[in-house]
């Protein structure tokens, strides 16, 4: 892959994902941001063949930093906190999602058929999906 | 959790960085170990005192209650 897992820092603060902690890190991300607007620059290159290198390049990125993220070093301290942050995020999440489809469903009773956004139905089957699936691995393996 | 860290620490000589880098966590997880603020798992209990040179786990981790 492209980048090294030690130019980057775990994103606490300000959302999700990496953030640059060395120099490596700020060039990475100066080279990301120079490579997407250089495509974007070069006038010569179809629309379809721009949109399509934009993608095969958004997807190259994508891919390096997950697998950056994937081998970030935490120690289990940090991971702990980082679980407790995640589960308070995500509980904040169900909370929002579960008014807005309480909203839907009552607005849409009033005029005579419930009806609820399917994503955010989807969002909250998915969460449950994956909570089951973490739980009966962890469960299995130790 | 009460610790004898800082003063075995101290004793040998090695700075809070070293220790944490030898034992594969950051210096905020070492300060939160010495303060007794954060109860570690029995492998980073058992990695810290070997760091230490301590014999016994019981030699740099004490429960509050004994």
């Amino acid at each position: 892959m492209i980048g090294r897992p030690e130019w980057f820092k775990r994103r606490k603060y300000a959302g999700w994902g990496l953030m640059p902690a060395t120099w490596q890190g700020w060039a990475y991300v100066a080279t990301m941001v120079a490579v997407i607007f250089g495509v974007q620059a070069l006038a010569f290159l179809d629309d379809e063949v721009r949109i399509g290198l934009m993608f095969a390049i958004a997807l190259v990125f994508s891919a390096d930093i997950v697998h950056m993220m994937m081998r970030q070093h935490v120690d289990e301290r940090e991971r702990i906190h980082e679980a407790v942050a995640e589960r308070n995020a995500l509980w904040v999440m169900l909370v929002v999602l579960g008014v807005g489809v309480a909203e839907q469903a009552a607005a849409s009773a009033i005029r005579g058929s419930i009806r609820v956004d399917p994503v955010i139905l989807a969002a909250l089957v998915g969460a449950l999906i994956a909570k089951a699936a973490t739980n009966l691995y962890l469960d299995r393996k130790d | 959790m009460d610790t004898n860290i800082a003063k075995l620490r101290k004793g040998l000589g090695i700075t809070q960085e070293k220790l944490a880098e030898t034992c594969g966590v950051t210096r905020q997880t070492i300060i939160a170990l010495e303060q007794g603020r954060y109860n570690p798992s029995l492998q980073l209990a058992y990695r810290v005192s070997k760091a230490l040179k301590a014999d016994r786990i019981e030699d740099v981790f004490r429960t509050i209650d004994g």
